[in-house]
């Protein structure tokens, strides 16, 4: 070490940051404003634990001072954060102390008026309640709906036991064409890329730049790093064009068009990859001769881009290929956002082929999985299975086949609750009165509810409205269940745990099953522990429950290596003409489809309305919390983005307020005047519009898309083809 | 002693905040109280279109024009080149908020003083990085000592010819910017 001046680097060396040491704050800034002023250097201390901040549930090191909450680190070997946090995992640390939370069991007594009840009364009036309408109108009428799904199997047993097949997720409204059409075309639902080591990356419909995944965006940065070509196909130039080589300005609901007309050009000029089409596919000569009609000048015609970007765009990811690769998609154009998204996702799989990426380096993989242990049946006997199909005809062969159990159809709630089909839900953690489609609707099918309970830790919008509001210690208040969603490219299990006590009189999500089960009948199959239960997910994998909680999150090796391609679908090969979907006669190759509706192009107030996600915001769940609304205040995201020309046609200039009306709903926001979209659309950022009056920091704010999407069933997966919405915009 | 500096490549930075918001509950800022500011910079007309996200914070000048102003003297640099702002010192009059031609200073109304980015120096002295550095989802920011040749940060500015912002004010900041 260098002297100077007489100072040691050692005298200026304040402490250790290694876990649990002691650590002295700075000493000429203010200390945490939300910690108590400390006259003594408090004890900081590190508790490894997961994320809340969206369905990722990243694993990080929150560290503590004396007994609050004081900042937090991503866990380095996480797969699906190595090292990072996002905005939303950093600020949500603040929620735990926030003044609106649940402080105990409420009952409303009245429009938004609450009263605080014990748990045992609660239980025993939800017990009864619920008993009166299972035997009345059969177990069918009950329904569970969460995000995130965590906690699934614990949801799924307490629903099993009551004898109702009816739990929903979130899917509908996010990422369900994305599964089915990944499932029907490799078998596998959710590939994952190898983006460090690729040399062309492609995004359609996809923007992880906001809709955060860390990992994906570490690997493509790395990636871009070694020069892979990064290539953005979006309506608006995302986050992630920012980052990209090339911005493809695209019509939105078209993504379908140019990955066919991709796929013509791969086939017509032969630059595909022979070897891996002839060994691992099915189905190739018929999808050659079906995408024969996709030229590019047909393409260009119905996408706005022009030929020669699609050609080049062919041309440049051939000559890549095995080591080119088509983002997987989430809730954009393949999610759920448009009549086609199914067909696009099936097209990109098929173009993903004929790139020959599978298994490859560089290319798409199948990410290992962990088989998690179950509870030893002798001992805790399982409930009895439920059959049949969900009460909105998801798995149900005339209705939605493809769909499946434990997802559903969450916007199917409201409806199926006014035809008088459900009548009593337990909602966690979800809020669909604001994440649903068409929220008057929504709020009248919840209202028709019989009974309606909550578990949230704030009144939420659908709080507001339930019968019941169990509050849930917050997650940094809580133990929960064994967790496996980290692995990336090796085997890895992870563990959500208290990191203080209790602020309030809450509990967590375990407990308060295996202690409202007995009242509802079904005490037999909630007799274990939290600990037992864990124990039991873990035993399989030779890693003890202390040796979990000490670490957080465990490697457990088998890592991922390039290899021979496996696909898991009927004929074992990844199916260009799908195979399930002939058998239901569906159509089984991509074919061009039609968006469901079109904006006036001759009509200069109409407009298209897309949505995304921001970095900082995850829908609805964090636009409550200060540190993330203030990103909003300071750098005015708020507004609605609009092409120039088309705001001069309406005399709209930047920062103008704009009123914007549907076929259902009516709103007012400012707009942005930007090059960065098409002309055709108008871009709301996802997420605001809070209108429960109880969550006082997001109240008021922004309007939400949902406020402007009529309640649609795609015929094929029912989800909500949240896209297909056309505004009338005119100056306020 | 090293000199410390950071290194900022733009053209990865997708403005996603995670560096404000961990710098917030690093120093223990409330939320309306930041040390960094992204900046979205949109240029040209479609189809060459480009937008831009700067990040941007202290940047530690050499000749700091915030240390000459300060009427009490409570602005100083560290040894390794950080400039600090000594609470005791400091009367909160803002000249150097004035002075500052960045604008990366910010009030604490409950002191009643001027604060701003001091590079983690108590995370940095204890061998690790600033908060800023360690969250950052694509690893926009490169930290480290500016003295010596062959760390990250030197070959990376030697590389890239980045440039700190506006040079022709003679500041001699320690951040430099890779823009393109």
């Amino acid at each position: 070490m260098k002297k100077k001046r007489g100072i040691s680097r050692r005298k200026f060396l304040i402490g250790s940051a290694a876990g649990g040491a002691t650590l002295l704050a700075g000493s000429y800034l203010r200390p945490n404003s939300w910690a108590a002023k400390p006259k003594a250097p408090e004890a900081v201390k590190l508790t490894p634990t997961l994320c809340d901040g969206c369905g990722n549930w990243c694993a990080i090191n929150v560290y503590t001072k004396g007994d609050r909450v004081w900042k937090a680190e991503g866990n380095l070997i996480a797969g699906n954060n190595v090292g990072r946090i996002c905005a939303k995992g950093h600020a949500l640390l603040h929620e735990a102390y926030n003044p609106d939370r649940i402080k105990s069991p409420l009952k409303r007594v009245g429009p938004n008026k609450f009263e605080p009840i014990s748990w045992e009364q609660a239980f025993k009036e939800i017990g009864e309640k619920t008993r009166q309408i299972s035997e009345k109108h059969g177990p069918e009428s009950l329904f569970w709906l969460h995000y995130p799904e965590g906690n699934a199997a614990l949801a799924q047993r307490f629903m099993t036991a009551l004898g109702s097949p009816n739990v929903f997720s979130h899917g509908s409204t996010c990422f369900l064409p994305r599964n089915i059409g990944w499932w029907l075309t490799t078998g596998s639902s959710k590939p994952e890329h190898d983006f460090e080591n690729t040399r062309f990356m492609l995004f359609i419909g996809r923007n992880p730049a906001a809709g955060l995944q860390l990992r994906q965006l570490k690997d493509m940065a790395a990636g871009r790093d070694r020069g892979a070509r990064m290539v953005v196909v979006d309506p608006r130039f995302s986050e992630a064009a920012s980052m990209g080589h090339q911005w493809i300005r695209i019509r939105p609901g078209t993504d379908l068009a140019l990955m066919l007309a991709i796929a013509h050009v791969m086939i017509k000029e032969g630059t595909y990859q022979k070897d891996f089409v002839e060994k691992y596919t099915q189905g190739f000569e018929e999808f050659a001769s079906q995408v024969e009609q996709y030229t590019p000048e047909w393409a260009e015609e119905k996408t706005s881009i022009p030929r020669d970007t699609i050609v080049n765009l062919a041309r440049e990811m051939a000559a890549a290929a095995p080591r080119a690769v088509i983002h997987r998609g989430y809730h954009g154009a393949m999610g759920t956002q448009y009549k086609n998204s199914l067909q696009l996702v099936r097209a990109v799989a098929c173009v993903n082929g004929l790139l020959g990426n599978f298994n490859q380096l560089g290319g798409l993989f199948e990410p290992p999985k962990v088989k998690l242990g179950s509870l030893d049946k002798e001992r805790f006997p399982a409930p009895p299975k439920v059959d049949g199909p969900m009460v909105d005809g998801s798995t149900d062969p005339e209705r939605y086949p493809l769909t499946p159990k434990g997802h559903g159809l969450t916007h199917a709630i409201p409806e199926l609750a006014i035809e008088g089909k459900l009548k009593a839900g337990f909602v966690y953690h979800n809020n669909p009165l604001r994440t649903n489609p068409n929220p008057a609707r929504v709020i009248e099918g919840y209202k028709k509810l019989e009974l309606l309970v909550s578990f949230d830790y704030v009144l939420s919008e659908t709080a507001s409205v339930a019968h019941y509001i169990l509050p849930e210690s917050y997650y940094l208040e809580r133990d929960d269940v064994v967790h496996s969603n980290h692995c990336y490219k090796s085997k890895q299990v992870a563990i959500r745990q208290a990191v203080i006590k209790p602020l309030y009189d809450t509990k967590p999500l375990f407990h308060i099953l295996r202690e409202m089960a007995p009242h509802l009948g079904i005490g037999k199959y909630f007799t274990c522990t939290l600990d037992e239960y864990n124990e039991a997910l873990l035993a399989p994998l030779g890693v003890t429950l202390e040796r979990l909680k000490k670490e957080g999150l465990i490697d457990l090796g088998g890592e991922w290596k390039p290899g021979e391609p496996k696909f898991s679908t009927p004929s074992e090969k990844l199916e260009f003409v799908s195979s399930t979907l002939r058998d239901l006669n569906l159509p089984a190759m991509p074919a061009w489809e039609e968006p469901l509706v079109v904006p006036n192009r001759t009509d200069p107030h109409s407009f298209r309305l897309i949505h995304g996600k921001q970095a900082h915001q995850t829908h609805a769940r964090t636009v409550n919390q200060s540190y993330l609304k203030e990103i909003t205040l300071v750098n005015d995201l708020g507004r609605v983005w609009i092409h120039p020309d088309r705001a001069k046609a309406l005399n709209v200039r930047d920062g103008d307020c704009m009123t914007i009306s549907s076929s259902v709903g009516k709103g007012r926001a400012r707009a942005r005047v930007t090059d960065g979209i098409h002309p055709e659309c108008v871009f709301l950022p996802s997420g605001y519009g809070v209108f429960s009056r109880n969550l006082k920091t997001g109240f008021g704010y922004g309007i939400s898309y949902n406020d402007f999407l009529p309640t649609y069933f795609e015929p094929v997966l029912g989800h909500t083809m949240s896209g297909e919405i056309i505004v009338r915009i005119e100056k306020t | 002693m090293p000199r410390y500096g950071i290194a900022i490549d733009t053209t990865k930075c997708i403005g996603c905040h995670s560096c404000r918001v961990a710098c917030q509950n690093q120093q223990g800022l409330e939320y309306n109280q930041s040390f960094n500011w992204i900046k979205e910079k949109e240029r040209g007309k479609f189809p060459s279109f480009a937008k831009e996200f700067v990040p941007l914070q202290c940047n530690q000048c050499e000749n700091a024009p915030c240390q000459r102003v300060c009427p009490t003297g409570a602005i100083y640099t560290s040894p390794e080149g950080v400039v600090l702002v000594h609470k005791e010192r400091c009367v909160g009059c803002k000249y150097c908020i004035e002075a500052c031609p960045y604008k990366v200073r910010t009030v604490d109304h409950h002191e009643g003083i001027v604060v701003k980015c001091w590079f983690c120096i108590d995370l940095v002295r204890a061998g690790g990085e600033p908060a800023c550095v360690t969250t950052c989802p694509t690893q926009v920011r490169i930290f480290g000592d500016l003295d010596d040749p062959g760390s990250r940060i030197s070959r990376f500015i030697a590389t890239h010819r980045a440039e700190p912002l506006r040079p022709d004010l003679g500041t001699r900041p320690r951040i430099f910017y890779k823009r393109s």
